[in-house]
């Protein structure tokens, strides 16, 4: 029996993805690589990314104060020697990336700009208009066509990793132009699936972030870590939930509440609307909740005024706010202020990796938002996550293409058994399911609700608790739902409800996770237990999956290198 | 493309290529005008032949008057439309084509547009005085 | 609250049952003033039908999933408020020009496949290392491309040109934009390589200037523009090899 075969293959195509290829090819150009996406790539979700990538480019600016900042916005969760590696490595990525086209923005002399962000003491976010995130994707993917060692498999949804004698060997996927199952061997898989944002109602994510890689690593045997950290951005549009980037803040925007008032100087003095993410949003909420927010038909919000800017700076610096502010919201930012609200963003949480993505599992790695490499800790700093996906992704492919250079074939007789299992468990299961009565559709929007209420920038032992249950019930629904679409040609019901699956999974894992962390931390807020805990928990979570809905949950100690935790102010 | 394993799924990977129909261009304006905007080769080209025709018809070009055939003379005014229609969307476009620079400073769209239109009448002006001068 | 409806009438294909596509009406909910087609159409998946295919992720005009046929123009369905049709029903086929896979998905492979001809990447006789820092590039040269960089791939133009409608080997609007925006780029020294692609007779030369495909695009890239002056250029540099850059 053939199977397709690499010698290592990615699973996601966004930022992280597209850049560990390109680093097997630079490491090992007599690798053979795959790339299995469930989207085209221009369509990852690295695409919406606006702000920004920081890097320490300026001769004022010092590798130093990047990892604290780093490390203080983390909450002092990060572990230090993988920070301190990481702002060695951006800048190298930001070069790399200008020389395969990427349109940073320049300052007059011609060298790659860079703006103020929330958290980073010093300008060093490179950013390309307010496009980053677009302008770098289409850079990485347009460069990986020149590459023939290369392979796409576009449109193919992974369904399960293969694991045999506890190596990673693989996957399986469904290709959904055709229906076919397919298992796809390789030496090794680089997970970079991004993050799982659709698991709450109100994010910033697109449709196909639900957290896929990091339900497979889960059912895989590796550990989710620090799962409970779910970054709120401050700024989104209500309703659609599209992000407004932190930039506008960074060029000089105002947060200004109901009564006209620059509410963070009561309570991020120091650096006002370029406080961290976590701060704004927690303060935002609690203006709200003490009557200070507008309201409007989709819910509260702030004011977000860049009129003071002046539509010159506007239309160099945020032409595509003002775009989509005229698109979604029908109003010109240079004359009127945004309404914005705090949203789902970003997952510091995810599968376990070391510095190398390297997991527990031999030949299984992750980079990118999927992966919790051990840098963001309890809160990111706006503009890390794009150099983190660089700076991973290629240390992921580096490690990758070590691995695939040294290790054996994999078997096919394992492989085909496989197969055979998980094409009968989806069959039976999804495609030739008759009866049901459960909509995915409905399932998957008491679920968002739920969790947007359970488990949202504020969080309490009861609200966590009545979330588990809520969680358990859904589970449970799960198993009667109706398939209608009964075509093996593109069918989006099955990935739908597929995605359900591995969303209920982690949904758990950042709920449980949230209910044994006693203390606030970073993103993590909880009313009952509202001081950081050094003392108890300054230290990872990593939930592993168990034969029941509950995770089980281990700690591990955060790495501390040269900088000892402080109190958290801004 | 990839092997796979014996699987149950039977699958029809048709697809379905939709037919153009001869009639797109009646379906938007725009490219009903575009139609229109190439059609004028057709006149132009007739233009030329009956001219030719004329001419041929009064023995010498000598001898040819204009005026002798009432219907050329319609026929030759409707086709002026057609050009003028033609070079007007045409010349219109010139701003969007032509991209130069002057000093390192682009040339805006609009005075590419009014170049090109001021050296057609000039161009016109010139062709004219020519053609007018040598029918004396 | 008045319960507003609105219809929406979908482009079905399944090619296991169906020999063409056709159309299903829904009716559904209108609740909210800033509702667009996407959002109808995820309604009627979740609620109504579940078999509805299509494509779509960011739901903000950025990553150029959702485009579709909305009442005869190819629209991001993500961008298409109900509003604007409403109370007349709306149609939604997928794009056209492009065969259909299912439903209201189309085959994208004959566009990877003329995005990866033009050879969309920077090309430089000779690399520069990486320790040497960034190429220097002002803002005025990031001008001279900006407009072309902005392509999502959402194929709108492909679907708006006739031509590629009547040839399915024309290269294409965007496929020649993306060409143009490295041709431009200052650090790029590709324009000589890029040219048998582009130069060809399938190539820039099909283009018989409808403009629909500008009008269409949803991010400005005014991919007409692209195509006349890429026109324009090849033929300077056949009739004045020298007088060029590089």
């Amino acid at each position: 029996m053939d199977f397709e075969s690499y010698d290592v293959l990615v699973v996601g195509g966004g930022l992280a993805g597209i850049r560990a290829a390109i680093a097997v090819v630079e490491a090992n150009p007599r690798l053979k690589i795959g790339m299995v996406s469930k989207v085209y790539p221009m369509r990852s979700h690295t695409v919406s990314a606006e702000g920004g990538a920081a890097a320490v480019l300026r001769p004022e600016d010092s590798y130093e104060t990047h990892a604290f900042d780093t490390i203080k916005g983390s909450d002092y969760l990060a572990d230090q020697d993988v920070v301190e590696a990481f702002v060695r490595e951006a800048p190298i990525e930001v070069i790399q990336m200008e020389h395969w086209g990427c349109p940073w923005s320049r300052d007059p002399d011609g060298k790659i700009s860079a703006r103020p962000f929330g958290g980073m003491t010093t300008w060093r976010t490179c950013f390309a208009a307010d496009k980053t995130g677009f302008h770098m994707l289409h850079t990485v993917f347009q460069t990986s066509l020149k590459y023939p060692q290369i392979h796409r498999h576009d449109e193919a949804f992974v369904t399960k990793l293969l694991v045999d004698n506890g190596r990673c060997e693989g996957v399986i996927a469904v290709d959904m132009r055709s229906g076919r199952f397919e298992a796809i061997t390789a030496k090794s898989v680089i997970l970079a699936t991004g993050g799982l944002g659709r698991v709450y109602a109100f994010t910033t994510n697109g449709n196909i972030c639900t957290g896929d890689g990091m339900a497979l690593a889960y059912r895989a045997g590796v550990g989710l870590k620090d799962m409970e950290m779910v970054q709120f951005h401050p700024t989104g549009l209500p309703f659609t939930g599209i992000l407004i980037t932190e930039a506008v803040r960074g060029e000089g925007g105002y947060l200004i509440n109901k009564d006209g008032e620059r509410f963070l100087k009561r309570y991020v003095p120091n650096k006002m609307e370029l406080g961290p993410r976590d701060i704004i949003s927690r303060a935002m909420v609690t203006e709200f909740e003490e009557g200070r927010g507008f309201e409007g038909p989709h819910g509260k919000f702030m004011h977000l005024d860049v009129r003071h800017l002046g539509e010159a700076v506007i239309d160099r610096k945020l032409p595509f706010m003002r775009e989509l502010g005229r698109e979604f919201v029908g109003i010109d930012i240079v004359k009127d202020p945004i309404p914005v609200r705090p949203v789902q963003h970003y997952m510091m949480g995810g599968v376990d990796a070391d510095i190398s993505g390297v997991t527990p599992v031999p030949g299984l790695y992750a980079a990118g938002e999927c992966a919790n490499v051990g840098l963001n800790g309890g809160n990111r700093l706006g503009s890390n996550s794009l150099s983190e996906c660089l700076v991973f992704g290629a240390a992921a492919g580096r490690a990758a293409a070590e691995y695939s250079s040294s290790a054996k074939a994999v078997g096919t007789n394992p492989v085909a058994a496989m197969l055979k299992d998980e094409t009968a468990r989806i069959e039976a299961g999804y495609l030739d399911k008759k009866g049901g009565e459960e909509r995915i559709g409905t399932i998957r929007e008491e679920m968002q609700r739920d969790m947007d209420a359970g488990a949202g920038v504020f969080r309490t032992r009861e609200g966590l608790e009545k979330l588990t249950k809520q969680l358990g019930a859904l589970r449970e629904r799960f198993t009667n739902i109706k398939i209608e679409d009964s075509s093996r040609t593109f069918n989006t019901e099955l990935t739908a409800a597929l995605e359900l699956d591995f969303m209920l999974e982690v949904a758990d894992t950042i709920t449980y996770s949230a209910l044994a962390r006693e203390e606030s931390r970073g993103a993590h807020a909880r009313r009952d237990f509202s001081e950081r805990d050094d003392a108890k928990f300054l230290k990872h979570t990593i939930a592993f999956r168990t034969d029941e809905i509950a995770p089980r949950l281990e700690y591990r100690d955060v790495r501390i290198t040269n900088f000892k935790p402080q109190a958290r102010t801004y | 493309m990839s092997a796979e394993a014996d699987s149950t799924a039977h699958v029809a990977t048709r697809v379905y290529k939709p037919a153009m129909g001869a009639g797109w261009w009646t379906r938007k304006r725009h490219y009903f005008l575009y139609m229109v905007r190439e059609f004028t080769a057709l006149p132009m080209a007739a233009w030329l032949l009956w001219f030719l025709i004329e001419i041929q018809r009064s023995g010498s070009v000598r001898t040819f008057r204009p005026g002798t055939s009432t219907a050329f003379v319609i026929f030759s005014f409707i086709c002026l439309l057609f050009a003028l229609y033609h070079s007007i969307t045409f010349l219109s476009l010139a701003g969007v084509i032509i991209h130069a620079k002057v000093l390192d400073r682009p040339v805006p769209p609009r005075a590419i547009v009014l170049t090109m239109f001021g050296l057609w009448f000039v161009a016109s002006i010139v062709i004219g005085a020519v053609l007018i001068g040598f029918g004396r | 609250m008045a319960d507003k409806r609105i219809t929406i009438r979908a482009a079905r294909f399944d090619p296991e049952k169906d020999k063409a596509p056709h159309l299903q009406s829904y009716d559904i909910p209108f609740s909210d003033d800033s509702m667009v087609v996407l959002d109808a159409l995820n309604y009627i998946k979740a609620h109504v039908d579940g078999s509805l295919s299509y494509r779509w992720s960011c739901r903000m005009g950025i990553c150029g999933s959702c485009g579709m046929t909305v009442n005869g123009t190819p629209k991001l369905t993500c961008s298409a408020f109900l509003r604007d049709y409403w109370p007349r029903p709306v149609t939604v086929a997928p794009l056209t020009n492009f065969p259909v896979v299912r439903d209201l998905v189309v085959d994208m492979e004959d566009f990877m496949q003329k995005l990866k001809s033009v050879k969309p990447w920077i090309i430089r006789k000779r690399e520069m290392p990486l320790g040497a820092g960034e190429h220097r590039q002002t803002m005025d040269q990031i001008d001279d491309f900006r407009q072309f960089s902005q392509c999502i791939n959402c194929m709108l133009c492909y679907a708006a040109c006739p031509v590629y409608g009547l040839d399915n080997k024309f290269l294409g609007p965007a496929a020649i934009a993306l060409a143009r925006r490295y041709n431009l780029d200052s650090r790029d020294q590709g324009t000589k390589i890029r040219l048998p692609v582009l130069a060809q007779a399938d190539g820039v030369w099909e283009c018989s200037f409808v403009g629909e495909c500008s009008v269409v695009c949803p991010k400005g890239v005014d991919p007409a523009k692209a195509i006349q002056q890429t026109k324009l250029d090849t033929t300077l540099r056949f009739t004045l090899p020298y007088g060029n850059r590089e």
